[in-house]
């Protein structure tokens, strides 16, 4: 035998090892037999058909992986499913073919699949259109090969149904929390939601109503051209109605409103309703017309005040003989008038009390002098006018004691004190402890002051009475301008 | 002047789409793309379409790799995933 004869048969026993541990390892799936001179092909524990045939029935798509994530095949709805196709699929992986997030998915799942069946769910993008799967992977062995069978189940509209569900009742919820008035209506006009503002505001349940006919609503700066069924037509046809004003006549509680609508649209492109606005104007309408008229009670008052300062300066001139003794009259009556005009802007000119008036003009003599004075029973609230006239009143009193009566000595007391006297309300002024009094040689101008300031109607004025023992004016309110 | 050698043929035998001739035919592309590249020209042979075949080289075990030229010839058993042990029994590094 020679040596090439030798290293011929070498190989092939070499060969002849090399297949027995190849079948013995499970590394070949078919093997060739010869049988009467005719080759033939056999599968180890049965050929691909069969379970390639049995995939095929699947309503599912599905594939057969093996251990390194390999496709060994996939089924047509599979195909369908990731839009690739067959016959380009066999030896490839998922990240060849499959987007993105899928080969994630099934790199993700295999791991865990080798222990049992794992699932996984996966969306991604398919010619536009998000879609939803399960993919679940179960261990399966293929003749002499491991691997996985995977599936994917399509759960898109299950998923779309949730969303749905979900953003509708966000939308729910939206409309719910809403504090204006929000009703939605559908291509006719016919109210479909209607949150719990709307409710209130046009009497119980709106639901399956028209809107014209649930919410009749008068929009008069249209001037009779826009009705309400006007309003769902143009928005359904794709317009926007923005912050009309309008008016409802036949609402239980608010009748002016602001009203919005906008188009529904769920989905695309397509109008399916309109959504209408409706915030209450009645507080804004009020504010207005409070504003108004203030506006014109500040003009009255502005004239008013003018009037009196022109009074106070000629009467004063009139009765005074040198000109300090103008400038200090008159500066102080000027003095008095804005003492009680600063209260009343301070109280938004309400609410002013008798004893508010009294301390503010008897501020500047009372500093450092507690105890001299005696302020009673003066809670009543009194009109602006009412509090400028009693103002006047009050300063001038108060200059009065202190040139000559009581607050012009040390001893001296002054008491103020309030009470009703049958129709009428009488604040006293009441001095004592000081000079004795004697009557004015002349009636000065303080003096007219005092007793005509309020006159201004029959309830009101005041009288003096130059008791020696000490000065008491009786001033008398004007019961239409006194509240409790 | 053409310093490249001709491609060598490889031929692979396979059956159908079992899986390991699946894995087999996946991997032998790439190997020639890769490490291979330049090197060989592939020919796979479907032996459940055309039985016969298996004689020319003696095939019993499926897939099997078959190195014809240069001799001695080189057969490499299994679905070719470990690619070391195929590019040793090739002895490319060698030759």
């Amino acid at each position: 035998m020679s040596l090439d004869e030798v290293a011929e048969l070498r190989r092939r026993l070499a060969e002849a090892e090399e297949t027995l541990r190849a079948i013995r390892d499970g590394d070949v799936d078919a093997l060739v037999v010869e049988q009467q001179n005719v080759s033939q092909v056999f599968d180890i524990g049965g050929g691909a058909e069969a379970y390639h045939v049995f995939m095929e029935a699947m309503h599912v798509g599905a594939a057969a992986i093996d251990g390194t994530g390999r496709i060994l095949y996939a089924n047509a709805r599979l195909t369908a499913v990731l839009g690739f196709t067959q016959n380009s699929v066999q030896g490839s992986s998922f990240t060849d073919i499959a987007p993105d997030e899928v080969a994630s998915a099934v790199e993700r799942i295999m791991p865990r699949a080798a222990l049992g069946v794992a699932s996984e769910e996966v969306s991604f993008d398919r010619l536009g259109e998000q879609v939803h799967y399960i993919l679940t992977a179960t261990p399966l062995r293929l003749s002499t090969t491991h691997g996985f069978a995977i599936t994917f189940t399509d759960v898109s509209e299950r998923v779309r149904a949730e969303a749905a569900e979900q953003s509708e009742r966000a939308a729910h919820a939206v409309i719910a929390s809403a504090n204006e008035a929000v009703v939605v209506c559908d291509r006719e006009g016919l109210i479909t939601h209607a949150n719990a503002a709307a409710e209130l505001s046009f009497g119980g349940d709106l639901l399956g109503l028209p809107f014209a006919d649930a919410i009749p609503l008068i929009f008069p700066d249209a001037t009779g051209l826009l009705q309400a069924e006007d309003i769902v037509r143009m928005v359904v046809d794709g317009a926007s109605v923005q912050g009309v004003e309008a008016h409802a006549p036949k609402a239980p509680k608010v009748k002016d409103y602001l009203v919005s609508a906008a188009p529904l649209q769920v989905g695309h492109d397509v109008i399916n309703g309109c959504v209408i606005t409706m915030v209450d104007l009645s507080q804004r309408k009020a504010a207005e017309k409070q504003q108004l008229l203030m506006m014109r009670e500040l003009d009255h008052r502005v004239k008013n005040t003018l009037a009196l300062v022109l009074s106070i300066a000629s009467r004063t001139l009139h009765h005074e003989d040198t000109l300090e003794g103008f400038q200090q009259a008159f500066t102080g009556r000027i003095q008095a008038l804005a003492a009680t005009h600063s209260l009343l802007a301070e109280n938004s000119w309400t609410n002013l009390t008798i004893a508010d008036v009294v301390r503010s003009e008897l501020a500047p003599y009372t500093a450092g002098a507690a105890g001299r004075f005696t302020i009673q029973d003066l809670g009543k609230s009194l009109a602006p006018r009412a509090a400028i006239a009693l103002g006047l009143v009050i300063h001038e009193l108060a200059t009065n004691a202190t040139k000559y009566g009581a607050l012009s000595v040390p001893g001296g007391k002054l008491s103020v004190r309030g009470h009703a006297e049958g129709e009428r309300f009488i604040v006293e002024w009441r001095e004592s402890g000081g000079p004795p009094v004697t009557p004015p040689k002349h009636r000065g101008f303080g003096q007219t002051v005092i007793t005509r300031s309020l006159q201004y109607t029959p309830s009101g004025g005041a009288e003096v009475d130059f008791a020696p023992e000490g000065l008491v004016c009786r001033i008398s309110l004007p019961l239409e301008d006194l509240h409790e | 002047m053409n310093d490249t050698p001709p491609p060598r043929k490889l031929t692979l035998y396979v059956a159908g789409q079992t899986p390991k001739s699946i894995a087999a035919i996946a991997n032998l592309k790439a190997m020639v793309a890769g490490p291979l590249a330049g090197q060989y020209e592939i020919e796979v042979i479907d032996l459940r379409q055309n039985p016969k075949l298996a004689k020319e080289h003696s095939i019993v075990a499926i897939p099997t790799l078959v190195r014809e030229l240069p001799v001695p010839i080189r057969k490499v058993i299994g679905d070719l995933s470990d690619v070391e042990k195929v590019l040793v029994a090739l002895k490319v590094q060698g030759e």
